[in-house]
Parts: C-alpha cells; sequence; structure tokens
C-alpha cells in the first residue's frame, strides 16, 4: 500500500444547500437608497429627509401610506414598461443567434451556384469532382475543383495537431487538477492564457520564419532530439516496469537483483535500438520546413489550451467523493485517476478533444503560412514530410484572386469549401453539447 | 501487479503529468524567446549614420549641425575607397588607349567620311568620360569599322579593339560588381546618378545589415554547378583576389579595417519605430498606420461587441427562464463559438461589403462588425459567468430593499459583477486584435497610410496582423527586412500580453476580494 495519503487538492463540494453567506458590501446597497423614491418628510426646518420605516411602528405617517399605494393605471404602465424592457433585452441576446443563422443562410447562398449552376438542377460532375478528386486548378478555363486534396490537408494537419496535443494536453490537465499544489498552479495556469492569447499569426510567424528554416537546416536533427525526447523516458520506465515483473519470479532474497539485472539488460539493448534510430532519424533531410509535420506541431500548441482547461474543468467536476472512495479502497494516485476519475470525466474529455479539433481545422493563419500551400495528397499518404494545402488556407489564398470576378465558379467554389468547414464545425459542436449534455446527467448536475 | 510496481507506475505517471506542463513552458519560452528578443532588435539596435541621415532627410528627426559634421567625418573616411576605384578605373581606361590611338591613326590616315565618322565617335570618348562609355564607344567603332563594304582592310584595328575590349571588360564587369556590393553597403557612389528606389537612396541603416553587407562585399558568393548529379553549391572566394596586383587590392582591407568609422554605429532606442509610417515599403520608417488600424479594428468592435454581449449576459442570467428558446439561444451561441475564424470573413465579405453594403470597398467598419461577431460568444461567456459570480446574497438584499428586478441589475449586480466583466472584455479585446482571417477580406490592407477616425467609416487600413503575413510572405525583398517583420510581431505580441496580464490583474483583485 502506499505509504503517504496523497493530498487533495480538490475544493470542497458546493452543495447549493449549505451556501457560504457572504456579506453585502453596504455601498452597493447605498445605490439602492440613494435611487429608489423613498417616501420624503418634510422636517420643521424645512428640510427634506428621507421618511424610516420601522417595522414595530403602527403609525406611519399618511403621506407614506399614500405613495405606497400605487395606482393601477401606474401598475400597468410599469408591468408594459418591464415587458417592453424584456423584449428589448430579448432581440438583443437573439441577434447572436440570427448572426448564426445568417451566416449559415448566406455561405450557402454563395456556395448553392457551384453546386446548381442552373438554378434547381444539380451538378453532379461538378460534385462528384469536388469530393472526389485532387486537380485543384481554379484559374484554368474550364477550372478544375477536385478539393479532395484539400479535405485531405485539412485532415491530416488536424490529425497532427490532435497527436501533439490530446496526450500533452490530458497529462497536463491531470497534472494540473490532481497534483499540483495550488500555489504551484497558480503560475503554470498563466502559462496557459498566455499560449492561449498569442495572436494566430505571431505562430505562423514564428511557423514560417523560426522553425520552417530549422527544419530545413537541421531537420534530422530536430526530429532525432524529439523522438529521444519522447522516447527515452517511455522506454526507461517499460524496461524498468519488465524489469520488475521479470523479479517477481524470483524468490524474496534473489529478487531485487533479478530485477535489477532485467532492467539493466533491457535497458541497454533498448538503448541501443534507440541510438540506432536516433541516427537514422539525424540522417534523413526534409526538402521544405513548411510542411504538415511543422504545422502539426504549431497546431498542436495552439490547441493545448483548450484542450487543458476544458479537460482540467472535466475532471475537477468529478468531486471528492469518488477520490476519495478510491484511495480509502488503497489504490494509488495513478490507479485513481486512471481507473476512477477518468471514466468518469471520460465525456468531458471527449467534449475537451472536439474543441481541440475545432481549433486546429478551423485556423487559418498558421496554415496558409507553413503548410506550403501544395494541393497534393503526400506519397505515401502518412508522409507528414510534404507541403500540403488545407481549406482555410485555400479560402483565404484564393480569396484574393476571386474576389474580383464575384459571380464566377471559382468564386462560388470557395463559398462550397467554407460550407463544408461550416457543417463540420457545427456537427462537432452538436457532438460535443450532447456529450456534456449527457455527461451532466451522469453526474447528477 | 506488487507495490513496487504500482508506486513505479503511480512515480511515473506524475512525471508524464509534470513532463507534459514543462513541455508546454518550454514551448511557450521557445516561441516567445525569438519573437522578443528579436523583436526588441526593431526597437533597440546598433544604427549607423545611415539611419540618422534618413531619420533627418524623411522624418526630420535630429539637429543639422550633428548631421553634417556626422557626414563629413564618414566622408573623409570613405574617400579614399573611391579614390582607389577612380585610380583603377584611370588604369583601365589607360589600358583601352591603344585601341584609341589605332583608330586615331587610321582616321587620320583613311581620311572623307570615315574620318569624321570616326572622329565625331571619338569625341565621345574624352578624358573625362567614363569606362562604359568608351567601351560604348569602342564597340560602336567596332560596329561601324565591319559594316565598312571593305572591312578587310582594317581586320588589324578590329583585332585590337577587340582583344582590347575583352581584357577591360572582364575586369570592368568584376568592377561593376564590386561597385555594388559597395553600392548596398554604403549607399550610392560619388559620380552616381540618384536611384530611383528611395532604399537605394542610403546605404544599410543597421550594424548588423551592415556586417551580412560587408561580408558580401569581402567576399563573392556563387553556386557551383559543376557536380551535375547534386544541387548546387555555394562557394566563396575573396574579393581581393580578383583585383589582385592592381590599385583596387588594398580597398578591401581598408574597408574592413575602417568599417565601424564607414558606419558609425551607435545603440539607439529607437522609439519611432512604433510613431512612423514607413517609407518605399518598409524598408525605413515605422509602423503607425498598421498599430493604428489595429487599434480603430479593436476598438470598433468593442463597441458593437461589448453592449450586445452584456445585454444578451443579464438577459440570460437574470431574466431568460430555462425554456426551449433559450436553450437554442444558448447552443446557437456555441456555434457561433465554434464557427472557424475564415468563414466569418467570408461572412462579412458576403454580407457586411455585398448584401447590406455598409461601405463600397472593404472598410473598417465593416472588419470591426464581422470582428464584433466573432468576439461576441467570448463577450457573452464571460461576462455571463462574472454575473453568475456574484452572490446571492447581494441579490435578496437588493430586492429586500425593495428595488427592482431592473434596478437590482443596474445598481448591485453590474457595480459587482463589473471587474469580471472587465476581465472579459480585456481578454477578448486582445483576441479581436490578434486576429486576421476575418479582416482579410473586409477591412485589411498591405499598403496604406494611416487614416483618421472619420476614414474609418469607408475606407480600409493596414493592421498588423494582416501585415505581418504580408510582409513575410509577399513582400518584395523579405530577407531585407526581417527586423521590421520582428518588430511587428513583437508589436502586436506585446500588445495582446499586456491586454492579457492587465486582464490576470483583475482577476487576481477579485479573486482576493472574494475571499475577503
Amino acid at each position: 500500500m502506499p505509504r503517504s495519503v496523497p493530498v487533495l487538492h480538490t475544493p470542497p463540494p458546493n452543495t447549493g444547500s449549505t451556501q457560504y453567506i457572504q456579506p453585502v458590501p453596504c455601498r452597493l446597497l447605498r445605490n439602492i437608497r440613494r435611487q429608489n423614491n423613498w417616501p420624503r418628510h418634510t422636517t420643521a426646518d424645512g428640510t427634506h429627509k428621507r421618511t424610516r420605516i420601522r417595522m414595530n411602528t403602527v403609525t406611519v405617517s399618511t403621506s407614506v401610506k399614500q405613495s405606497l399605494m400605487m395606482s393601477r393605471r401606474a401598475n400597468r404602465m410599469q408591468r408594459l414598461g418591464q415587458m417592453l424592457g424584456q423584449a428589448f433585452l430579448f432581440s438583443i441576446t437573439s441577434l447572436s443567434a440570427i448572426a448564426v443563422l445568417f451566416i449559415f443562410v448566406f455561405i450557402t447562398r454563395d456556395a448553392i451556384p457551384f453546386f446548381m449552376p442552373d438554378a434547381g438542377s444539380f451538378n453532379w460532375s461538378n460534385i462528384r469532382q469536388f469530393f472526389t478528386e485532387t486537380a485543384w486548378y481554379p484559374s484554368a478555363r474550364p477550372g478544375q475543383f477536385g478539393a479532395l486534396s484539400l479535405f485531405y490537408g485539412s485532415a491530416m494537419v488536424t490529425l497532427g495537431a490532435v497527436l501533439v496535443a490530446v496526450p500533452l494536453g490530458i497529462s497536463a490537465a491531470v497534472c494540473l487538477s490532481d497534483v499540483l499544489p495550488f500555489s504551484l498552479r497558480q503560475i503554470v495556469k498563466p502559462v496557459i492564457e498566455i499560449l492561449a492569447a498569442i495572436p494566430s499569426v505571431a505562430y505562423g510567424f514564428f511557423a514560417l520564419v523560426v522553425f520552417a528554416p530549422l527544419l530545413q537546416n537541421s531537420g534530422g536533427s530536430v526530429l532525432a532530439f524529439g523522438f529521444w525526447l519522447v522516447a527515452l523516458p517511455v522506454m526507461g520506465i517499460a524496461c524498468m516496469l519488465a524489469g520488475e515483473t521479470v523479479g517477481a519470479r524470483f524468490s524474496e532474497t534473489r529478487r531485487r537483483a533479478a530485477a535489477l539485472t532485467a532492467t539493466a539488460c533491457l535497458g541497454g539493448a533498448s538503448l541501443a535500438l534507440l541510438w540506432l534510430i536516433g541516427r537514422e532519424l539525424s540522417g534523413m533531410s526534409i526538402s521544405s520546413g513548411a510542411n504538415a509535420f511543422n504545422v502539426s506541431i504549431i497546431l498542436g500548441i495552439m490547441a493545448l489550451p483548450t484542450v487543458v482547461s476544458v479537460s482540467e474543468d472535466a475532471l475537477q467536476a468529478v468531486g471528492r467523493e469518488l477520490r476519495e472512495g478510491s484511495y480509502a479502497l488503497g489504490a494509488t494516485r495513478a490507479e485513481t485517476i486512471i481507473k476512477t476519475v477518468m471514466p468518469a470525466a471520460i465525456s468531458g474529455i471527449l467534449a475537451a478533444v472536439i474543441l481541440g479539433v475545432m481549433r486546429a481545422i478551423g485556423e487559418t493563419m498558421v496554415v496558409w503560412m507553413a503548410s506550403g500551400n501544395a494541393a497534393q495528397i503526400p506519397s505515401p499518404f502518412y508522409n507528414f514530410m510534404e507541403p500540403v494545402r488545407t481549406l482555410t488556407a485555400t479560402i483565404a489564398g484564393d480569396m484574393g484572386e476571386a474576389d474580383h470576378v464575384t459571380g464566377s465558379s471559382r468564386y462560388h467554389v470557395l463559398f462550397a469549401l467554407a460550407l463544408a468547414l461550416l457543417a463540420f464545425s457545427f456537427i462537432m459542436n452538436l457532438v460535443s453539447e450532447a456529450i456534456v449534455r449527457r455527461s451532466r446527467k451522469k453526474l447528477g448536475k | 501487479m506488487n507495490l513496487h510496481t504500482r508506486k513505479l507506475l503511480d512515480r511515473s505517471f506524475t512525471a508524464a503529468g509534470f513532463f507534459a506542463i514543462v513541455m508546454m513552458a518550454c514551448a511557450l519560452i521557445l516561441i516567445l524567446y525569438p519573437i522578443i528578443s528579436r523583436g526588441l532588435g526593431a526597437y533597440i539596435f546598433r544604427a549607423t549614420c545611415e539611419h540618422r541621415r534618413v531619420q533627418f532627410e524623411e522624418f526630420q528627426a535630429g539637429s543639422r549641425q550633428e548631421i553634417e559634421r556626422e557626414a563629413a567625418e564618414i566622408a573623409a573616411v570613405r574617400q579614399p575607397v573611391f579614390d582607389m576605384i577612380a585610380a583603377h578605373e584611370k588604369d583601365l581606361k589607360a589600358e583601352l588607349q591603344e585601341a584609341f590611338d589605332q583608330v586615331r591613326a587610321l582616321a587620320a590616315a583613311e581620311g572623307g567620311f570615315l574620318q569624321r565618322s570616326l572622329e565625331r565617335r571619338l569625341k565621345r570618348a574624352h578624358a573625362d568620360a567614363s569606362l562604359e562609355e568608351c567601351l560604348a564607344v569602342l564597340s560602336d567603332i567596332r560596329e561601324s569599322l565591319k559594316g565598312q563594304y571593305d572591312h578587310e582592310r582594317f581586320i588589324g584595328v578590329i583585332g585590337v579593339i577587340t582583344e582590347r575590349k575583352q581584357r577591360v571588360e572582364q575586369a570592368a564587369g568584376k568592377l561593376s560588381d564590386m561597385k555594388h556590393a559597395l553600392r548596398d553597403l554604403l549607399g550610392p557612389l560619388p559620380g552616381d546618378r540618384r536611384p530611383e528606389l528611395l532604399r537605394s537612396h542610403y546605404g544599410q541603416t543597421r550594424w548588423d545589415r551592415s556586417l551580412h553587407y560587408l561580408d558580401k562585399f569581402l567576399y563573392r558568393y556563387d553556386w557551383d554547378y559543376t557536380n551535375a548529379e547534386n544541387t548546387g553549391v555555394k562557394t566563396r572566394t575573396p574579393r581581393a583576389d580578383e583585383f589582385r596586383g592592381t590599385d583596387l587590392e588594398p580597398a578591401f582591407g581598408y574597408v574592413r579595417d575602417n568599417i565601424e568609422a564607414m558606419m558609425q554605429p551607435r545603440l539607439t532606442f529607437y522609439w519611432r519605430f512604433l510613431t512612423t509610417d514607413s517609407r518605399d515599403a518598409h524598408f525605413f520608417g515605422g509602423i503607425w498606420p498598421e498599430v493604428l488600424g489595429t487599434f480603430y479594428l479593436t476598438i470598433g468592435a468593442m463597441l458593437f461587441a461589448i453592449p450586445m454581449g452584456v445585454i444578451a449576459a443579464i438577459y440570460l442570467c437574470e431574466y431568460a427562464r430555462p425554456t426551449k428558446t433559450v436553450s437554442l439561444l444558448r447552443s446557437c451561441m456555441s456555434t457561433l463559438a465554434g464557427v472557424p475564424s475564415i468563414v466569418f470573413g467570408l461572412f462579412g465579405l458576403a454580407f457586411f461589403l455585398n448584401t447590406v453594403g455598409v461601405s463600397d470597398s472593404k472598410s473598417v467598419l465593416a472588419g470591426s462588425l464581422t470582428l464584433a461577431l466573432m468576439i461576441l460568444p467570448t463577450v457573452i461567456r464571460a461576462s455571463e459567468e462574472a454575473i453568475l459570480a456574484v452572490p446571492f446574497t447581494y441579490k435578496e438584499a437588493a430586492l429586500g430593499l425593495g428595488a427592482g428586478r431592473w434596478r437590482t441589475v443596474l445598481t448591485v449586480i453590474l457595480p459587482a459583477a463589473l471587474p469580471g466583466i472587465l476581465t472579459g472584455i480585456v481578454i477578448s479585446m486582445g483576441r479581436a486584435a490578434g486576429e486576421t482571417a476575418p479582416i482579410i477580406f473586409t477591412a485589411a490592407v498591405s499598403v496604406g497610410l494611416a487614416i483618421s477616425p472619420l476614414q474609418a467609416l469607408d475606407s480600409p487600413t493596414p493592421a498588423l496582423p494582416w501585415n505581418i503575413y504580408n510582409l513575410c510572405t509577399e513582400h518584395e525583398a523579405v530577407d531585407e527586412i526581417r527586423h521590421v517583420q520582428f518588430g511587428m510581431v513583437f508589436t502586436l505580441v506585446a500588445l495582446v500580453l499586456a491586454l492579457n496580464i492587465i486582464a490576470i490583474a483583475l482577476r487576481a483583485r477579485i479573486s482576493r476580494k472574494l475571499r475577503g
């Protein structure tokens, strides 16, 4: 059993029935007194004074009585005013809903002519070309609009970003919610906030001006370093675990020595393997620094804050009781989190991943600047070292040339791309909302 | 699994968490470090005398006496180089002399029409004529001699002309190459015609760029393609070798040793980078129009987004009952938050510009509206959280004193929630300032002057985010103005981070106050 009981950092649950009574600042209440039409009475020396209402006085002056009686007409006016006010508030609030509606309507309206050049009939060959071909030559005559490679590029960099952001983000969230003490957490939180605040064009600039030349000039070393950084600790832990398992087969006296020997042997072998792979990687040369790999890393870093903060919220929402129960049964912290907390928070974590995906797929500047903008499916298809082109970058890049020819198919095809993006983000949003709703129901909140 | 293994797993699990957090912090440092260190280089750098001259002539900054005194000093140091060039040119011209003598003799011997035409041409190659002119006259003469019907007679002269010309032309080519490199470093040489582009009116304004061009002056870089199977290999040869044995040979050593005296670098805090506009596509000057454009766009977006956002938050928190309509509204808002920023840009183009027509072309107004829509969900959510964080007791007390619902909101809840709302607003301001995609089609232009607030209604503006993109991808001389790009990125990031630090400080104050 673990010797030290882990410290719980989750705040005490707020059950609602035992709310802490907050003192009300007098300053705020004074506002009310000053503006409310409290009945006044005139004192002997002619100055006005506010009447004091005492609960236990039976004799209330007549003027007060009169003013407290509201005429029916004033009442009606007041209610009308309230209703109008509420209607006004509601209409302002619904503006954002109308905006969403308008976005859908206007993007669709300009996308439709691409699919239906003659009103009412679909142009099936156009649609087939759009979804299944990779030739993207909008300025050719007639234009070729095979957007498959663009869809593929978007999917590829998003996948790369998820591969970077999700493992890092979830481990960071776990660390933030269950491991770090409060004071350290206060230091780490601003780091996340600053990462989220840096403008996307600054990320793109970094990717293009700093990271891409680095990859192009010494890409092999960068890859080898990254590989060692990740693989070395993983291998080390795996070797130690394997050593322990081997040691467990021996008798009590020889267990320790056997485990150590096994760990050392395995460690040596895996080090040799790592060294070989690292040498192979460092010999690689990357022909262009502006490629899917570069963009994936940067997009992953950009999506990190979203993933971390949303999944941390989900982990916090699980509450103290489940953790306490698990610890009481003798589980270590890792076991508690993996076997108890994570399954309870899985829907929140999924929502975090979805939000991260949306952030990555909707990002424009980084991919436009640093992905190389080559409308192609890399060969082989999993080659992250080749330039790609994404939906967002195509919209941003081609619209500059197409907006002079408003109404042409190269203008409308960009709206079709936007519609695809919009539909994807809408569906993702619905899914994440459904997941969050389900999790709330499950947690009983 | 035994206890030992479980402990090991537990520790490695913790280590993975720490690893992730350290990686995140490292990523932040790695990204911010070059931006800050090189971005500060746009403001604080070793400025050469050329920089001070640009500032004086283009921006009327600095004192005339100072500039003139410095110009005299520099001219004194630079003069020997120009003298060496002149001497070398003279040598080359002297080498041509034999050819001219032969032509002159031929003209005297021939007489008649040929003499007149040759002498007319020879007159153009007088003593003060430049080397290029003399060469041009020689080839002219050769062509005219070749054009004669009995040109076999002149074969001797033509041969001499051709041989001399070839020899001198080779040397002249090297010389003009070297002069070109020198021009890049020091600005126009004496006797040059006034160049058309402003960027060639001055030498290098920064010491780091000066050293770069000094290297290009001292060495000649070529690509060696002799190995056809490989890509080209860069070769570097000292220029002094090309002029070995001529008057020009000592010039290279002289320039190398006296470059500090020639450029007079001085550490300068160039605050005008922020407050002046640019000249000749950001070769000189600052980024004021971009900063101002970003400012307009951000303020414009906030003007639309704050009232709408705060009112919507008030409605959602204080008035709305959990009906179907309200939950639909909420899911619309989260959809709006998830719409990709580039789609907002397209919507702004299709709706605000092409359908409503808020202005004839791109304008700050259209950009602000688009940005406002984009940050609306953020403002609403932040304000809602701030309002919900106001303790319920405040509201109860206000209602208990007889205030109506509206008055409670206005006098108690909003003031109490104000710091929280401000935090949200400041954060979304940062987001609006840094966003690029929505303004590409609605507000931003690559080149432009600072505009007045009134012009903002119907004219586009340069803006920091867009111009960062533009300068580092579409500018004609990307490498020449790296410092401007870094300076712009640094300014934008500093702006956004300052806003965020304000927000963090605000929030720290609130949490301190709430904790008592």
